[in-house]
């Protein structure tokens, strides 16, 4: 058996995916000797399986395309992305990629980022659950050892940058806000957490994303702020702060000056 | 000179004690506080995803190979796209 087993598995791998291929060897019913309908069924709920999750997971994706078009999409995709693990729950992190090459979707340039944001919420959803800093811990914080402090951020924490309106649009069709006219079509950059028990996706605003990306890569409070001005002059270092602190985006704060002391 | 901007402790010290302050006063800036929500609905949805019977379509009746054809459908999307205003116009994806 187990030398057998391997190529059997692969077989009967193949052929859930491509309908041309031959009902997998070894594979019988107690009605049939050669069950081509019966597998039939099983690869079809297969399929129907794979691009329920999909829908389960890209809802203002599937919205903007509508139904037909989506199962279409999906389906393209589950026969060549089969799921890596049985958590249906993580099933198409390369969803939004393949939207973005994916040529019938070429009209809507928007569709992938929005799918890349959905996509996050789920992770953040299902993200550890951490305990939010709170803002008090840096009251007591010496002025100059301010430019040094490094924070930890929320393992929720997810930035989806775009050349698009992404937050609005994913409201509009994620059910969050109303339908209407986009009048200041320029790029957002989406900021998704999970602070608490709801997952969160805000706009950020500009400089935002540099500054926090340095956050999370251990950059510390000064050169974050620095970076975050040189890409934009509009940065502002208070409202980012409290988007940190009041925002529960850090879990943990790391005074270095005090810890060498 | 170098275009870097610094910041000095001052400043950084000040921008800090501002967002303290629009944190402690500002109780919408905190993340909402637990309560059901729709989020927890969908994580206990795709628990089913699998099912047989999770919903239209996904019935046992026999489905063979006609079901399952890969590039007969139009490349048309008859979502929301359209009412979504871009630089270019409407968005819309027929397939002329």
């Amino acid at each position: 058996m187990p030398t057998r087993s391997p190529t059997l598995e692969g077989e009967f791998a193949r052929a859930l995916r491509d309908p041309d291929l031959p009902l997998p060897g070894g594979v019988i019913a107690h009605t049939s000797l050669r069950p081509q309908k019966r597998f039939a069924v099983y690869r079809n709920n297969v399929m129907v399986g794979l691009i329920g999750a999909l829908e389960a997971r890209f809802p203002a994706t599937k919205r903007i395309v509508g139904a037909d078009f989506f199962t279409a999409s999906a389906r393209i995709f589950a026969s060549a992305h089969p799921p890596h693990s049985p958590l249906m729950m993580t099933y198409g992190d390369a969803f939004p990629d393949f939207l973005a090459t994916f040529e019938p979707a070429a009209e809507l340039p928007y569709l992938a980022d929005v799918a890349r944001l959905e996509a996050a919420r789920t992770r953040a959803y299902h993200a550890a659950d951490a305990r939010p800093l709170e803002p008090a811990a840096l009251a007591g914080v010496e002025p100059e050892a301010l430019a040094g402090l490094r924070f930890v951020l929320h393992p929720s924490v997810e930035i989806v940058a775009s050349a698009f309106p992404v937050v609005a649009i994913w409201a509009m069709n994620g059910g969050e806000s109303e339908f209407a006219e986009l009048t200041d079509w320029r790029g957002e950059d989406a900021l998704i957490s999970r602070p608490m028990l709801d997952v969160e996706v805000r706009r950020m605003p500009a400089g935002a994303r540099t500054f926090l990306q340095a956050l999370g890569a251990g950059q510390p409070l000064g050169a974050a702020a620095e970076a975050a001005l040189a890409s934009s002059p509009e940065f502002d270092l208070t409202i980012n702060l409290a988007a940190l602190l009041g925002g529960g985006l850090a879990i943990a704060v790391i005074n270095e000056a005090l810890e060498d002391s | 000179m170098t275009t870097k901007t610094q910041l000095t402790a001052a400043s950084l010290a000040g921008a800090l004690a501002t967002a303290l302050a629009l944190v402690a006063t500002n109780a919408s800036a905190g993340p909402v506080a637990p309560r059901p929500s729709m989020d927890k609905c969908y994580g206990v949805a795709m628990k089913g995803q699998n099912d047989c019977a999770a919903g239209a379509g996904t019935t046992c009746a026999g489905t063979s190979k006609a079901d399952y054809q890969r590039n007969r459908w139009k490349y048309v999307a008859k979502g929301t796209c359209e009412s979504i205003t871009t630089p270019e116009g409407q968005g819309s994806l027929s397939s002329s």
